[in-house]
């Protein structure tokens, strides 16, 4: 049974549209984990969600029932969310609060609540911190008090918002492990996070965000062992790319080749790889496809993740294989030498070729 | 890429260091070729050289060429793995004199 689902969700900020047309349906127990670059409405989603960010457009719904201004304070009771920067309130102890809302709004006498509290505090090992305030406590022990006090309210869904990215790395494990625990207990998690190793042990489900939205989602199986579209590949592979465009055979190939020089050099490229490619590109761009085709575009690609390299020229014309073809013998010698593997194809008017090194 | 030009015995070497590439192949040719005018043994020294292109191989037929026509000779030392690579690659080592 679904417990969040989302309609044709949006977010903009002025003109600026950063979510649109999100459809969703996260079920009873998920565990759910939002990867993707910075900048692409992962938080802005989860914001948005719980409406401390209303979305401009489309709908959320809580167990069936859409929220709006009327009911959100309701239904965020019954779904928490932990910050990067914890919110706690400095002049209360860790069990103070824990205290606060459940006293508040749940209407728990102290007593109860103060042993709910402790009993908390212990879930996330900090028991013996109770009375402690929030400057006398590291920042993984308040991302801990913070993850009590939401449990607290005993929400049934929570939402984390990046909890481990303003922790010195040091606190991250701990911070980590008790979400861990939280998600094998069935309560229903949203998480934002970089830590990949750790989206994919924890979820359920993943979703990559880019492009205004959930732009491909699966298991943590599909979504990290084989990513289906472009830029998903792209982020979990860790796939740099250099680009160069020629648009005359008279090009400055002096830019071409420092700009690849410089593309090697910044990721740190074993020297005899760097010079693999960068034969591939000289020999392949300046004497084969430049003369004769006059356009073409040079991309090297590198993805840190498979350690693997590849350079891709395309062209415009007839099919064929402008290495084949070539009257350059010293050039397609050296191109066959270096290269490990040569693909030719052909789709909507453009030549393709693809060699790994 | 840098090119240095001395005189041992009765052959004029060139030390080569850097890349020898279509960017940097003219300005080998410049000086290799006028070389024989001076010299009929040249030496072209490699040990700082990092890098050569088909660019770089086409100035080294020349210059071979040239080395023949007026029987002289043209003699490459100091060559590293790699390049040797480029050479054997391309058959290159058979045309060339390798010490």
């Amino acid at each position: 049974m679904s417990i969040i689902k989302l309609e044709n969700l949006g977010k903009s900020f002025e003109n600026n549209q950063i979510l649109k047309n999100v459809n969703t349906t996260i079920k009873k127990g998920d565990v759910v984990s939002i990867i993707g670059p910075s900048g692409m409405g992962k938080s802005t989603l989860l914001r948005a969600i719980n409406f401390l960010d209303p979305p401009t457009q489309g709908k959320v719904f809580f167990d069936g029932v859409e929220i709006n201004k009327k009911n959100v304070n309701e239904i965020r009771r019954k779904m928490g969310m932990v910050f990067q920067n914890f919110g706690l309130f400095s002049h209360m102890t860790a069990k103070q609060n824990l205290c606060s809302a459940p006293m508040k709004l749940l209407g728990k006498s102290r007593h109860d609540a103060e042993e709910k509290a402790i009993e908390l505090l212990k879930t996330v090992g900090l028991a013996e911190r109770a009375d402690f305030y929030p400057s006398q406590l590291s920042g993984g022990q308040k991302q801990r008090v913070a993850i009590a006090r939401c449990l607290a309210m005993e929400p049934e869904v929570i939402l984390f918002d990046e909890p481990t990215s303003a922790l010195d790395p040091t606190m991250v494990g701990e911070v980590m492990a008790v979400i861990r625990n939280l998600s094998k207990t069935g309560l229903t998690i949203v998480i934002v996070t970089h830590e990949m190793s750790f989206a994919r042990d924890v979820s359920d489900r993943i979703f990559y965000m880019d492009e205004g939205g959930i732009y491909e989602e699966g298991t943590p199986q599909q979504i990290f062992d084989n990513p289906q579209k472009p830029k998903t590949q792209a982020f979990i592979y860790k796939i740099r790319n250099f680009n160069f465009e020629v648009n005359s055979p008279d090009f400055d190939n002096f830019e071409m080749l420092s700009g690849i020089d410089d593309f090697c050099f910044r990721h740190a490229m074993p020297e005899p790889i760097a010079k693999k490619l960068r034969r591939i590109a000289e020999e392949l761009v300046v004497n084969i496809v430049a003369p004769k085709f006059e356009q073409c575009s040079l991309t090297l690609s590198y993805s840190e993740k498979q350690e693997k390299y590849a350079a891709e020229v395309t062209y415009p014309g007839e099919s064929v294989n402008a290495i084949e073809a070539a009257d350059d013998e010293l050039a397609v010698m050296m191109i066959k030498g270096t290269a490990k593997s040569i693909t030719h194809s052909f789709a909507d008017g453009v030549n393709s070729l693809v060699l790994s090194v | 890429m840098e090119i240095n030009k001395k005189q041992d015995g009765e052959s004029l070497v060139l030390q080569c260091a850097g890349r020898l590439d279509t960017t940097t192949a003219p300005m080998l040719e410049a000086e290799l070729l006028p070389a024989f005018d001076e010299s009929e043994n040249v030496v072209l020294d490699f040990a700082d050289l990092i890098y050569v292109s088909s660019a770089g191989l086409r100035v080294l037929l020349k210059a071979q060429k040239k080395a023949d026509a007026i029987n002289g000779s043209l003699v490459l030392q100091n060559i590293s793995e790699e390049i040797k690579e480029v050479f054997d690659m391309t058959g290159f080592s058979d045309i060339l004199t390798l010490e």
